[in-house]
C-alpha cells in the first residue's frame, strides 16, 4: 500500500537525539486552531501558492519500500550519531496500515524510531505502532475535556486512554506541551500538567510565532491569528 | 575572562589604537628608489628601515604584550609604471607581487633569537665574501640590515616602557627577541613582534601557522614549573589574539578581514604522532570567550579524531564565529606527498590564508595565481558546438567533451601565463623561513616547495548547468541546444517554462546520483588538468575547489547559466550548493560533495555550509553539528567550513549596521564583520542556502 506524507526533512533538530530524518504524514483528525502545519491536516493533496504565485504541490503518495529506502539512505550516519527517523504530520497514526508496514523495514536497517503524536487514535492503532518504536514524544494539548473540544474538535478520553497505556508500556516517551497563548499558558494550567505528567518528563513548546503564515497559502484563515498582530 | 583582558579587547574593538595612528607619505621614498635605480632586495630592505624607523612605540592602557601599528601606510616600493613596464616585458606577478599568502618559520627564531639568525648570517656572509658570490653578499647584507632595523625598534619599544614604569614589557624586550624565548609569554612576545615585522615589511596575508605545536615547549616547560597555569595561559593567548585584532583593519585584502591571520591546530606532528594537546584546546576556548575575527582557526582531524574534539570545534560554531575550518589529514597528507611533498613536510601542513594548504617556511606556493571559471567554461563550450555542429548532431557526450576540452584549454593558458612569475623580495620574511639564510637567497627566488594553485569557480553552477542540459535538451527535448543557448542571453525571455525546469532539474547538494555523476566526472578530470605541468621554478600546479573572491568576479563575466541562474546573479563560494537551490539537508549535502574523490584537487577549497542559528537554540544542536563534520571527514571530505547564520539578523544588519556590530560571517575563507563588508558580498550570503532552519 502506500502512505501520504508532505514533507521529509534532514537533519531535524527538535524531533530526538543524534542526527535525525523527519517524515510528516498528511491528514489529522484533529484541528487544533494553533497548528503551525496546516498542510498536514488535510488528508487530500492540495496545492499552496506561495507569495508571488508560485503554487506548489502538497502530498505526495510513496510505497513503503520507496519510503524505508529513501530514509535509509542516511542510515550510516543516523547509526552512527544515535538517531534515527521521526513520524510527524499531521498524525501518522491515520495511517497506521502504512506505518504498520514501513516500521519493520526501517528495523531491518538498524534505524532508531520515534513518533510525534496527538495520541488522537484507535487504542490498537495506537499500541500496534508505539509498542515497536524505540521513544514516543506524546502530546498533551489540554486537559479539560470541553476545552479540548473546542480547541481541537476531538474527544479527549481517546487521547488520556492512549496515555495511561503508554505510562504502562515500558515505552521511553516525554509529554510535549505546545503553549498556546489565552488557551493553556496560564499558571493554573501549568500546574495541572506537571501534576499530570506525575513525574514523567514533559517539555513545553513555547509557541510558534510563524504559525499563521501558511494559511493564507492554502486559501484559509488562521482563526488563532483573528485580532492578533 | 579577567577584567584586564575583558578592557583590552573592549577597547581595541572600539579601536581606541587608532589614536596612535598617523599618515606618512611615501612618495619621495619612492622617488629615490626610482631616481637612484635602487635594486629590489635594496627597496625592500629599506622600505622596512624606513617604516619602523617612522613608527613610535605606543602602548595600550593595561597590556603585557607590546607592539602596535603607529603608522597607516606601508611605503610603495615600486611605481605603477614600473611594474607594468615589467609586465608588459613578459613577467608575470602573483597579485601585488611580493611574498604574500605565507607562513613563515616561526619556531627557530622564537626559539634561538634574532641574535643567532644575526650569527649565521655573519658566518655565512663571510663564506660568500671568500667565493665571490655577489648575490649572496647582497642579500646577506641586507637581511642582515633589517634584522638590526627590527632590533633598533624593539630597543626603542623598550627604552620607553622603561621611562613609562612599564617594567615587564621593559625586560621582555631586553631579552626577546634578540634571545630565544624563555617563558610562554617571552614566546608571544617574540612572535608577536616577527609577525608584525613581516606586514611591515610589506608581506600580506601572513599566517601564523601551527602555534599550538611550536608553542607548545614553552606552555608546558612553563606549566612544569609552576610558573604558568592554565588559567594565566589562557589569559596569556587571549592578549596574543587580541593583539592580531589591532592593526589588522590596515591590512591590504579584498575586503576588510581578508588578512590571513591563519592558525592551524591539531594533526599530527612531524613524525605522525596526534598532535591536539592541551594548548591546541586552550586556543578554541580563547577564541571563543572572545568572539574576534582573527586569528582565523583551523582545526586539522582525520577518520580517528574523537566526537569531542569535534564537538569543542562546533562550539566556536555555535557562537557564529564562522570557523574553525576543518581540514582532513587523511585526505591532505598523502595528496601533498603526491605532489612532492616530502612525507614529514606534508605532516606540519597548515593554511596559507583561507585554505590553500601550506607548509610553513619551506613553502614560497602561490597558492592562488589564479582560476578556471567553470562557468565561463561551460558557457563558451556550448557556444562552440552550437558554431561547429547541427543540433541534431549532438549528444550529451558531446557537450561534456567539449567542456573539458575548454577547461583544458584555460588551464594550459595558465601555464603559459605562469610558467615564469617574479616575486618581489623580502630581507626579513627570508631570515624567518627554513634555509634562506643558509643559502644565502631571497625566499622569493624559491624555497623548498614553489608550486601554484589554481583555484576552480563555480562547480556547483556548472554541474547543476550541465545537468540541466542533459534534461532539457537531450532527455525532455524541452529545446534545443542552440535554442538554449539564446535562452541564456535573454534570462530565458519568453521562454518561464524552460526556466523553471531549469530550476527543477536536479541540483548538486540533495545526493542525487543524475547530477553527481557529473561532479565526479568533473572534479576527476580538474584534478589532473595539470598533470605533468611545471612552472620554471620546478613547481607543479595544483588545482583547487576554492573560489576566493572569483566567485563574485567570474559571475560578472558570463551571461545566465542553463542551471536557472539569471544574469548578475552570483555563484557560490568554493565548493557548496549554488545559491537559492532546493536541497534536502546538510546530510545530503555532504553526502553529494564527498561523493567525488578529493585528493586530486587539494589545493584547497571547502565545503562551506550555512547552518540557521536555531540549531544551537537546541542543547544538542553542538553535539549534532559536530556529528555531521564527523561524517564529512569520514566519508573523504578534504576541508570543510560552516558559517552559522539567520538570514533575517543579516538583513536587518543591512538596514541597522550599528545594531550589529559584532555579527560576524563566513565570506570565502575568512569570517570578518558583516557591516564591514561591501554590499555584493553581503547579498552573496545572504542568497546561501540557510540548512537545518526550524
Amino acid at each position: 500500500m502506500t502512505g501520504r506524507v508532505f514533507e521529509i526533512r534532514e537533519f531535524t533538530l527538535h524531533d530526538g537525539p543524534g542526527v535525525r530524518t523527519t517524515v510528516f504524514f498528511k491528514g489529522c483528525p484533529l484541528r487544533c486552531q494553533w497548528c503551525h502545519n496546516p498542510e498536514g491536516q488535510s488528508a487530500e493533496i492540495e496545492t499552496m501558492t506561495r507569495k508571488g504565485g508560485e503554487k506548489v504541490v502538497c502530498g505526495r503518495d510513496v510505497s513503503a519500500l520507496e519510503l524505508a529506502a529513501e530514509l535509509a539512505v542516511n542510515a550510516d550516519i543516523m547509526n552512527e550519531s544515535g538517531g534515527g527517523v521521526t513520524f510527524s504530520g499531521g498524525e501518522p497514526l491515520a495511517q497506521t496500515q502504512f506505518l504498520l508496514e514501513l516500521i519493520p523495514l526501517l528495523k531491518a536497517r538498524g534505524i532508531s524510531l520515534a513518533i510525534e503524536t496527538s495520541g488522537y487514535a484507535p487504542a490498537a492503532d495506537y499500541q500496534a505502532v508505539v509498542s515497536q518504536l524505540d521513544f514516543v514524544y506524546q502530546d498533551v494539548k489540554l486537559l479539560d475535556a470541553a476545552a479540548f473540544r473546542r480547541w481541537t474538535g476531538g474527544d479527549l478520553s481517546v487521547v488520556l486512554a492512549n496515555i495511561s497505556w503508554l505510562r504502562n508500556s515500558g515505552v521511553p516517551y516525554s509529554f510535549r506541551v505546545p503553549l498556546i497563548p489565552g488557551v493553556n499558558d496560564d499558571a493554573a494550567s501549568r500546574g495541572a500538567f506537571a501534576a499530570f505528567a506525575d513525574g514523567s518528563k514533559v517539555e513545553y513548546l513555547p509557541y510558534n510565532t510563524a504559525a499563521g503564515a501558511k494559511y493564507p497559502m492554502l486559501g484559509r484563515v488562521y482563526s488563532l491569528g483573528q485580532g492578533r498582530t | 575572562m579577567t577584567e584586564r583582558i575583558k578592557s583590552l579587547l573592549e577597547r581595541t574593538f572600539d579601536k581606541e589604537q587608532a589614536k596612535f595612528r598617523r599618515d606618512v607619505d611615501w612618495k619621495p621614498l619612492l622617488e629615490r628608489f626610482v631616481a637612484e635605480g635602487i635594486g629590489d632586495e635594496a627597496r625592500a630592505r629599506i622600505g622596512l628601515e624606513e617604516m619602523l624607523k617612522a613608527e613610535t612605540p605606543a602602548f595600550m592602557d593595561g597590556e603585557r604584550l607590546a607592539f602596535l601599528r603607529t603608522v597607516r601606510q606601508i611605503p610603495d616600493l615600486h611605481t605603477d609604471a614600473e611594474m607594468d613596464a615589467r609586465r608588459a616585458a613578459g613577467t608575470a606577478f602573483g597579485e601585488k607581487g611580493v611574498v604574500f599568502n605565507l607562513t613563515a618559520d616561526f619556531a627557530p627564531t622564537i626559539r634561538d633569537g634574532l641574535g643567532a639568525r644575526l650569527g649565521e648570517i655573519d658566518a655565512r656572509l663571510a663564506k660568500c665574501r671568500a667565493e665571490g658570490d655577489a648575490e649572496g653578499v647582497d642579500f646577506l647584507e641586507n637581511a642582515r640590515l633589517s634584522v638590526e632595523a627590527v632590533l633598533g625598534l624593539v630597543d626603542r619599544y623598550r627604552v620607553e616602557a622603561e621611562r613609562r614604569g612599564l617594567a615587564e614589557i621593559a625586560a621582555t624586550l631586553a631579552h626577546v627577541p634578540l634571545n630565544g624565548a624563555r617563558t610562554f609569554h617571552e614566546a608571544l612576545q617574540s612572535l608577536r613582534i616577527l609577525h608584525y615585522a613581516m606586514w611591515c615589511e610589506g608581506e600580506y596575508h601572513c599566517g601564523l601557522g601551527r602555534i599550538d605545536q611550536y608553542l607548545f615547549p614553552y606552555y608546558e616547560a612553563d606549566i612544569k614549573a609552576g610558573r604558568l597555569t592554565d588559567e594565566s595561559a589562557l589569559e596569556e593567548l587571549e592578549e596574543f589574539f587580541i593583539a592580531c585584532n589591532r592593526d589588522s583593519d590596515l591590512y591590504i585584502g579584498v575586503q576588510q578581514g581578508d588578512n590571513g591571520q591563519s592558525v592551524m591546530l591539531g594533526g599530527v606532528t612531524r613524525d605522525g604522532k596526534p598532535a591536539f594537546n592541551d594548548l591546541s584546546r586552550l586556543c578554541l576556548k580563547a577564541c571563543g570567550e572572545l568572539k574576534l575575527v582573527d586569528p582565523k582557526i583551523n582545526l586539522r582531524v582525520d577518520k580517528s579524531t574523537p566526537l569531542e574534539i569535534y564537538e569543542l570545534g562546533t562550539e566556536l560554531t555555535a557562537k557564529g564565529l564562522g570557523f574553525p575550518q576543518y581540514a582532513n589529514d587523511d585526505v591532505v597528507i598523502p595528496a601533498l606527498q603526491r605532489w612532492g611533498y616530502e612525507t614529514e613536510d606534508a605532516r606540519d601542513y597548515s593554511v596559507a590564508a583561507c585554505w590553500e594548504f601550506l607548509v610553513p617556511g619551506c613553502g614560497m606556493d602561490i597558492n592562488n595565481i589564479d582560476a578556471v571559471s567553470f562557468v565561463g567554461a561551460l558557457d563558451a563550450a556550448l557556444r562552440i558546438l552550437i558554431q561547429n555542429h547541427k543540433d541534431t548532431e549532438c549528444t550529451f557526450e558531446d557537450v561534456k567533451a567539449e567542456f573539458f576540452g575548454e577547461v583544458q584549454r584555460r588551464a594550459d593558458a595558465l601555464v603559459r601565463k605562469y610558467r615564469h612569475v617574479e616575486i618581489l623580495p623580502g630581507s626579513f620574511v627570508s631570515v624567518i623561513s627554513t634555509d634562506c639564510i643558509k643559502k644565502a637567497r631571497d625566499i622569493s627566488k624559491g624555497a623548498k616547495y614553489n608550486n601554484f594553485g589554481i583555484h576552480g569557480t563555480g562547480i556547483a553552477v556548472a554541474v547543476d548547468s550541465l545537468a540541466s542540459v542533459r534534461e532539457l535538451v537531450f532527455e525532455k527535448k524541452l529545446v534545443t541546444l542552440s535554442e538554449l543557448v539564446s535562452l541564456l542571453d535573454t534570462d530565458f525571455a519568453g521562454r518561464p517554462d524552460v526556466l523553471a525546469a531549469a530550476k527543477a532539474a536536479p541540483k548538486m547538494g540533495n545526493a542525487d546520483a543524475r547530477v553527481d555523476d557529473l561532479a565526479k566526472w568533473l572534479i576527476d578530470f580538474w584534478g589532473h588538468a595539470f598533470d605533468g605541468k611545471k612552472n620554471d621554478r620546478g613547481g607543479v600546479f595544483r588545482p583547487g575547489t576554492g573560489s576566493a573572491m572569483y566567485y563574485i568576479w567570474h559571475a560578472r563575466d558570463v551571461p545566465a547559466s542553463a542551471d536557472g541562474r539569471l544574469k548578475g546573479e552570483p555563484l557560490s563560494a568554493n565548493y557548496a550548493p549554488s545559491l537559492d537551490v532546493p536541497v534536502k539537508g546538510p546530510v545530503s549535502v555532504v553526502r553529494s560533495f564527498t561523493e567525488p574523490d578529493l585528493g586530486p584537487v587539494c589545493n584547497g577549497g571547502p565545503l562551506t555550509i550555512e547552518i540557521h542559528d536555531s540549531a544551537f537554540a537546541m542543547p544538542d544542536g553542538v553535539e549534532k553539528v559536530a556529528h555531521l563534520v564527523k561524517f564529512f571527514i569520514e566519508r573523504g571530505g578534504h576541508q570543510m567550513q560552516i558559517n552559522t547564520i539567520n538570514r533575517e539578523t543579516l538583513l536587518d544588519a543591512q538596514a541597522h549596521p550599528e545594531r550589529h556590530r559584532h555579527l560576524i560571517v563566513r565570506v570565502w575563507g575568512w569570517s570578518g564583520y558583516f557591516i564591514e563588508l561591501d554590499k555584493p558580498y553581503q547579498d552573496q550570503i545572504i542568497k546561501r542556502v540557510e540548512l537545518a532552519a526550524s
